[in-house]
């Protein structure tokens, strides 16, 4: 699953430890989840799109291939 | 919904950890009276080498948590029972691999014991070998997710 996330951190100049503290989770959490290797539990998926005032479905893309 | 409490990252919670300790001491010290006494050869010694081993690591994990919250690894929350949803889901998939490999793996060594191969031979390369399992897919896990 492809995100935005990397994208919109840094569109708010926050660190990923910054951002993972905002979200209550680790640093290495939040750089799996920009990297693709993690895929967010729906809670989290929507604590993410809310912090970023957004959606999931606006973040967060099925991989078609 | 109310699930916030499984994805965040728990608190160390000191009290908790100090009770821990505790127990795992009380845990250490009687294996090793006991294995010292009745159990063969220097086993009672690395009963006591390992679990000592592993409440160093629970220690220096315990004071790196508290000291530096954000800069704890994955192990270490995972010792101090601190993690967030994706530490928590590495160490339930490293024990799913190690639950699913023991089961063949026991099977052997039954086998073995029935072929006339030294029980505690068996018994702790069983043991060693199902360590290993546990921590390379722990490592790889840590690695990939």
């Amino acid at each position: 699953m492809r995100n935005d996330v990397r994208t919109l951190r840094q569109r708010e100049g926050l660190s990923q430890a910054a951002l993972g503290t905002a979200l209550g989770v680790s640093r290495q959490t939040v750089n799996s989840i920009e990297t693709g290797r993690y895929d967010p539990s729906l809670p989290l998926a929507i604590a993410i799109a809310r912090h970023f005032g957004t959606t999931v479905e606006e973040i967060f893309h099925v991989d078609d291939n | 919904m109310s699930t916030t409490t499984s994805r965040t990252a728990r608190p160390v919670r000191p009290v908790a950890m100090a009770a821990s300790f505790l127990v795992a001491s009380a845990v250490l010290a009687t294996g090793t009276v006991l294995l010292v006494r009745y159990g063969p050869g220097n086993m009672g010694t690395g009963f006591a080498v390992g679990g000592g081993i592993v409440l160093l690591a629970m220690a220096v994990a315990t004071w790196r948590s508290l000291r530096h919250p954000g800069a704890s690894t994955t192990v270490e929350r995972a010792l101090t029972n601190t993690g967030d949803e994706r530490d928590r889901r590495i160490a339930e998939r490293a024990g799913a691999v190690l639950g699913l490999v023991s089961l063949p793996l026991t099977g052997v060594a039954a086998v073995l014991v029935a072929l006339g191969v030294r029980a505690d031979a068996v018994l702790g390369i069983l043991v060693w070998t199902l360590l290993a399992v546990v921590v390379v897919a722990y490592a790889v896990l840590v690695r990939r997710g």
